[in-house]
């Protein structure tokens, strides 16, 4: 029997408001395979930031489980499902400020343990294919455009050797003809490399260049 | 390792920050090394000064406690007119017993007794006696001092007495010798070698008149004048103090020599380190005293004035060192719990990419402790100066101050001075301690980089712990 790469069972997500608990995820349940990009789309607030957490090891369900190839991720421990399986780009992009753009990419090579490659070569490359030009690479966060800065968050997640990558509204800051630059980036991960790539997304774009789209409404996933 | 290398470039990057906590680090390990400096310095003179001068033990006769044990205690707060018999007497014999103790370093007794003139020896007067002054209600009588070395004498050795002519009176001196005062001598037309004669008088109602013969072994001047403008009484006339060997005094005082080598008032014994004392209390009871009747009791006033200030200005060290410590600890403390609460971005991330909480909380203590070290370079630098500039201001401060009050007791007896206020040979005034002599030594180096590496391990873990037990979506995001 072979399992998917990733599968979310009844994941139910409750946060505490007031006196009361909100429930934002209501029993999520869904495969995900290797060699595929997926697509999560719905409406603001609808827990699509809150079931990447909870795919990505960020965050624990309040009930439900997430298995990675058949084990689940509180059993191999979050941390280092975090370390060795996944990488996620965040919305918020979050760049380490005090290093520059290939520092941070290699940072992220060196705490997920990257090996037989040279580190600074590997980032010079991908930050080549995403067009962050020498000059920019020398720089930190604060001296780059938001474009520039999503592209140096998504080298530092593709830097990492991992089964799963995850994308929080990746083409947010980038025009039109990097964001699509960067779906068939993507799109090449997943079927010349046979990774997973789970993107969270308003952009009808991503979501047309995807394999299979799901919704997020109301703390319910649906495929479309 | 990476924490390293990410630690250098924050460091490296965050220059500003970086100067600013080493800074503060900085004057937090100066402020507290100067403390221990002068705390040092401090413990070094008080050994010193117990080396120096020791301490004076004196043993006298505690009569109330001799009363209680003879089972007469008196109720109303102290003896009157009662027989204490020779159970009050202490002997010479004792008092050389204890002083052959090891922790002794010298000792000396006193026997005082009284005699009235007689043909062979009338007294001194500046200014004779006025008509109609009843003779016996003042004191018309010498002060015989009985002593066992009369160089030890505080008058002595600090040069208001000098010997003119003959010798003293010595350790071993046998016999009735006398030491007399040149007035004394004139007057009697006495000099080194001569017999002269004294008498017990009747001050003693138990005993009955005793005449004793001495014979003067020396000549003294003592620099205190004499009255030439009005009537003084002999005994207050400084030209009538005789001293004489215990023999000649205890004679005086009716008793026999031969038993138990004559009586003497007091004993003092000097001691090389005033810690000594329970020792020389073993020795003595060793030796037979009974000290509930013949208490020892220490004079260290020469100790306390000499480390009185330096102890102060010590004790104000501590206190520095403690607040500052403290406040510093306080001050480290919040700047490194803000600096977490700035850098949480930069913890979620890197919880997100799977690093360790332990590695990550290793950065910011390396970071931290990379400031404090060289704060504390920094400090070993700044703070013997410091140290040696605050401790000697404060300290010139404490002395002046210990002389004021020095000057303002001198007018009362000294409670700890156990001789009733007639001075103890063996303590003459001593200046106290008035520099610090700083030295760093290892023990103020692993002090100061205990307090500082400590300050920096506890500023960073205690909030860190606080931030790092979140989950990385906590840390990154307020919720969906």
């Amino acid at each position: 029997m072979t399992h998917p790469v990733l599968r979310l069972s009844g994941l139910v997500r409750t946060f505490p408001s007031g006196n009361k608990n909100r429930t934002v995820l209501k029993g999520v349940s869904c495969d995900f395979e290797e060699g595929h990009v997926y697509s999560i789309v719905g409406p603001s607030g609808s827990g699509k930031t809150t079931l990447l957490a909870l795919a990505g090891g960020l965050d624990a369900p309040t009930s439900g489980s997430v298995s990675f190839r058949g084990r689940d991720v509180a059993d191999i421990g979050l941390a280092a499902y975090r370390k060795k399986h996944v990488a996620t780009v965040f919305q918020s992009l979050n760049l380490l400020g005090y290093l520059t753009a290939v520092q941070n990419i290699t940072t992220a090579m060196q705490i997920t343990g990257v090996r037989g490659v040279s580190r600074r070569r590997r980032a010079a490359k991908l930050l080549d294919l995403l067009g962050v030009d020498e000059t920019d690479r020398r720089r930190r966060p604060a001296r780059l455009s938001g474009g520039q800065q999503q592209r140096v968050a998504i080298a530092r997640a593709l830097a990492c050797d991992v089964d799963v990558l995850f994308a929080d509204e990746p083409t947010g800051s980038l025009d039109q003809d990097t964001a699509a630059e960067i779906i068939e980036v993507f799109q090449r991960l997943a079927h010349e490399e046979g990774k997973c790539v789970v993107i969270v997304t308003h952009s009808p774009q991503v979501a047309a260049a995807s394999d299979e789209v799901l919704h997020l409404k109301r703390g319910k996933l649906t495929r479309r | 390792m990476n924490l390293f290398k990410r630690a250098w470039w924050h460091l490296r990057v965050k220059i500003g920050r970086t100067v600013l906590m080493t800074g503060l680090f900085g004057v937090i390990c100066t402020l507290t090394l100067s403390g221990f400096l002068i705390q040092s310095a401090a413990a070094r003179a008080a050994e010193d000064a117990k080396q120096r001068v020791g301490a004076v033990a004196t043993m006298e006769l505690d009569i109330n406690a001799l009363l209680e044990a003879q089972g007469r205690g008196d109720e109303d707060g102290g003896p009157t007119g009662v027989d204490i018999g020779s159970g009050g007497d202490l002997h010479r014999d004792l008092a050389d017993k204890i002083g052959a103790s090891p922790v002794v370093t010298g000792y000396n007794y006193l026997s005082e007794a009284v005699a009235v003139p007689t043909t062979s020896a009338e007294f001194y007067r500046a200014v004779p006696a006025p008509v109609g002054v009843n003779l016996d209600s003042v004191a018309e009588f010498f002060p015989v001092n009985g002593v066992r070395d009369s160089e030890q004498e505080i008058g002595f050795r600090n040069g208001t007495l000098t010997l003119l002519s003959g010798t003293g009176i010595t350790p071993d001196a046998s016999g009735n010798q006398a030491l007399i005062e040149e007035r004394f001598a004139e007057t009697n037309g006495l000099a080194v070698g001569d017999v002269f004669t004294l008498s017990s008088g009747t001050f003693n109602s138990a005993a009955s008149e005793v005449m004793v013969e001495f014979t003067v072994t020396g000549i003294y001047r003592d620099e205190k004048k004499s009255d030439h403008q009005r009537y003084t009484p002999p005994g207050s006339d400084p030209g009538n103090t005789i001293y004489s060997s215990i023999d000649g005094a205890s004679r005086l005082q009716g008793k026999d020599p031969a038993d138990g080598g004559g009586v003497i008032r007091r004993a003092t014994f000097t001691l090389a380190n005033p810690d000594d004392l329970d020792r020389l209390k073993a020795d003595a009871t060793t030796a037979g005293a009974d000290l509930k009747v013949f208490p020892l009791a220490v004079n260290d006033k020469q100790y306390r004035t000499l480390v009185g200030p330096i102890g102060e200005t010590a004790g104000f060290a501590t206190v520095t060192v403690w607040l500052v410590s403290i406040a510093g600890l306080v001050i480290v403390g919040l700047i490194a719990a803000s600096s977490l609460r700035e850098r949480r971005t930069e913890l979620g991330v890197l919880l997100s990419l799977g690093e360790s909480k332990g590695r990550i909380l290793g950065q910011h203590i390396v970071e931290i402790t990379a400031c404090a070290l060289v704060a504390i370079a920094l400090a070993v630098g700044l703070s013997q100066a410091l140290s040696k500039g605050v401790g000697d201001a404060l300290l010139s401060g404490e002395v002046a101050s210990a002389a004021a009050e020095a000057a303002a007791e001198a007018a009362e007896p000294d409670k700890s001075d156990t001789s009733g206020g007639l001075g103890t040979p063996e303590a003459p005034s001593v200046e106290p301690v008035d520099r610090l002599d700083i030295q760093l030594g290892t023990a103020d180096l692993v002090k100061v980089g205990a307090a500082g590496l400590g300050t920096a391990l506890l500023a960073t873990i205690v909030p860190g712990i606080g931030v790092l037990r979140l989950k990385p979506r906590e840390i990154l995001s307020k919720g969906d």
